[in-house]
């Protein structure tokens, strides 16, 4: 066909005002957490938690989708790709925004402490793997897959932009098929050792897919907002069009459904099952008014997005789009901070600045290398071999 | 039936042959854009735009989906409560009669059903299946749509039809072929 040709300029305008702004923000929210630290110590590390898990959700599921992308040989997303690319270049960031919370292990983790560690049972029989050596030595086997991961398919995609040699895709390939098994083992571990620790009489098998499953939906809800927010500046409209936010729509709309069904699964089996270690931890959250962030979920998260979206228009309405993306991006916070905060404050719901100024410092700080990255090289894969096939998706 | 009594053959419709997807694609578009109602465009694979080049509709199957959907997801919590919590209620461990969360699956679970059982027989109804056979199965020529054969067929009970004049638009579009399709009245 003929129309063939990416006729949109391929290179971010060299713009330093969003760099200025997002760095700016990022070290306001850091200072102030900064003073946080010293106000508040434990509140400042539950906070930090939280903003963190939030942030690194983001990037997490942007890895697999690029590895997903890759060894499915999928097409249809070429043009959107570059997005998730450069944020699961990120991950050596986030490694390096990670120290803080293994300074923080006592203040967060009950386990670390050596007098529950004395008198609790459970403490000591999960002793052999909740103990704190072992914890930094899984964080430094997980951030280095990720970072590894992460910077090899971003740096042989950015080759590939140069020198066009196909062979790289094979390559991309074959460090995905290994990468998305290693990815799945170590995120699960990774939910584990972060949020499902926090309390650790509690457990849930599938606490790892529920972790995965709440962020690939907040990340195609990101990836929509993203496109939108770059037509808006007039950048790659014949590029990123109709079709390929219409399709990441429909793919946010199928994991909204995937969520409900992986969260309600867990509440429900705890829930029949009826075992009090078990139940203990959905108790502290129905609660005084956390309560109401627990009903919340069930309807800004799984059924406003699903209703909104189920027509065959709706998903490909940016206005529509636009808002159940913004819907799930805000709600997701909210539920990685219903999952962390009534460890601390098990009476009720309330939001402590903290929670907002690290949230502020460390997406700013993302967002910004985001966009500094996002500057440097051309905003979609160009020399891909689907990249065509993409451009001519109707 | 004997012979003597066999009425005329009646006029079906009228059947052209097309060389390739893209003249089938231009020949729906003429078709369309002179006002016919009853045609349809048959080629052995599904042809991307075709839908805009006919002029054809969305598809209502999904309202009738969505219908089902709804009762599916009442009609099996209403099941559950009234079995459970009003005719014959039992104490499951301690649990409230209205357990919602315990009536969930099988709430999801119905909703899924009704609305497949929606899809598929809705699909039926829309296009007038099951049938056994159809005018078209008459011609010989016909037979090729399931291997490289592009076909339109007007019907003749259309309000445009018209012996000259339609078979002049189909020659135009470009038919290599064009014939008349009979029903056998005797049956």
């Amino acid at each position: 066909m003929a129309k063939t040709k990416p006729v949109d300029d391929l290179i971010y305008p060299q713009n330093t005002g969003i760099l200025r702004v997002l760095f700016g923000i990022g070290a306001l929210g850091i200072f102030a957490s900064f003073i946080g630290f010293f106000v508040d110590t434990k509140q400042f590390h539950f906070s930090y938690l939280t903003s963190f898990s939030y942030l690194a959700s983001f990037s997490l599921a942007s890895l697999f989708f690029v590895m997903l992308h890759h060894i499915t040989r999928s097409s249809w997303g070429v043009t959107l790709r570059r997005i998730p690319e450069t944020f699961s270049y990120q991950l050596f960031i986030l490694a390096i925004m990670f120290i803080p919370i293994l300074f923080g292990m006592e203040y967060l983790y009950k386990w670390t402490s050596p007098e529950i560690l004395a008198t609790d049972h459970l403490a000591q029989h999960k002793q052999p793997y909740l103990n704190q050596p072992f914890f930094i030595i899984r964080q430094i086997i997980y951030f280095s897959v990720w970072s590894f991961l992460g910077y090899r398919l971003y740096k042989n995609s950015v080759k590939m932009d140069e020198n066009a040699d196909w062979g790289l895709e094979t390559l991309q390939r074959k460090i995905s098929a290994p990468g998305i098994l290693l990815f799945s083992l170590t995120v699960a571990f990774a939910s584990f050792d972060w949020l499902m620790s926090l309390d650790f009489h509690w457990f849930s098998t599938m606490f790892g897919v529920y972790y995965f499953s709440m962020s690939f939906q907040a990340f195609f809800a990101m990836i929509i907002l993203l496109g939108l927010f770059l037509r808006s500046r007039g950048l790659l409209l014949n590029t990123i069009t109709r079709v390929h936010i219409g399709d990441a729509g429909k793919l946010m709309f199928g994991f909204t459904v995937f969520y409900a069904y992986i969260a309600f699964s867990q509440f429900f089996l705890i829930y029949y099952a009826n075992i009090p270690e078990e139940t203990l931890w959905y108790y502290h959250r129905l609660e005084g008014n956390w309560s109401v962030i627990s009903y919340s979920l069930i309807i800004v998260r799984f059924a406003a997005p699903f209703l909104l979206l189920l027509s065959k228009a709706a998903k490909s309405n940016f206005t529509l789009l636009g808002i159940s993306s913004v819907i799930i991006v805000v709600i997701h916070f909210l539920e990685m901070h219903w999952i962390v905060m009534p460890t601390l404050h098990y009476h009720g719901f309330s939001m402590h600045w903290l929670d907002i100024s690290t949230l502020v410092g460390l997406g700013g700080l993302l967002l910004g290398f985001f966009f500094y990255q996002f500057q440097k090289h051309s905003m979609v894969p160009k020399n891909d071999p689907k990249f065509l096939e993409s451009l001519n998706k109707h | 039936m004997s012979k003597a009594e066999q009425k005329p053959k009646k006029v079906y419709g009228m059947l052209a042959e097309y060389g390739n997807p893209a003249k089938l694609i231009r020949a729906a578009k003429l078709v369309n854009r002179a006002g016919y109602q009853k045609y349809d465009a048959y080629s052995p694979f599904p042809i991307h735009g075709m839908d805009e080049a006919m002029g054809l509709k969305e598809s209502k199957l999904g309202y009738i989906v969505l219908v089902h959907a709804i009762m599916g997801f009442f009609g099996a919590l209403a099941l559950q409560i009234w079995t459970s919590s009003i005719a014959y209620p039992i104490n499951i461990s301690g649990k409230p009669f209205m357990n919602i969360p315990a009536f969930i699956p099988v709430t999801f679970e119905l909703t899924v059903l009704l609305s497949a059982f929606g899809a598929v027989f809705g699909m039926f109804f829309m296009n007038n299946m099951p049938r056994h056979n159809n005018p078209l199965f008459n011609s010989r020529r016909f037979e090729k749509v399931t291997d490289d054969g592009f076909f339109i067929c007007i019907e003749a009970n259309d309000d445009f039809f018209d012996e000259d004049k339609t078979r002049k638009l189909l020659q135009d579009a470009g038919a290599t072929h064009i014939e008349h399709i009979y029903t056998l009245e005797d049956r």
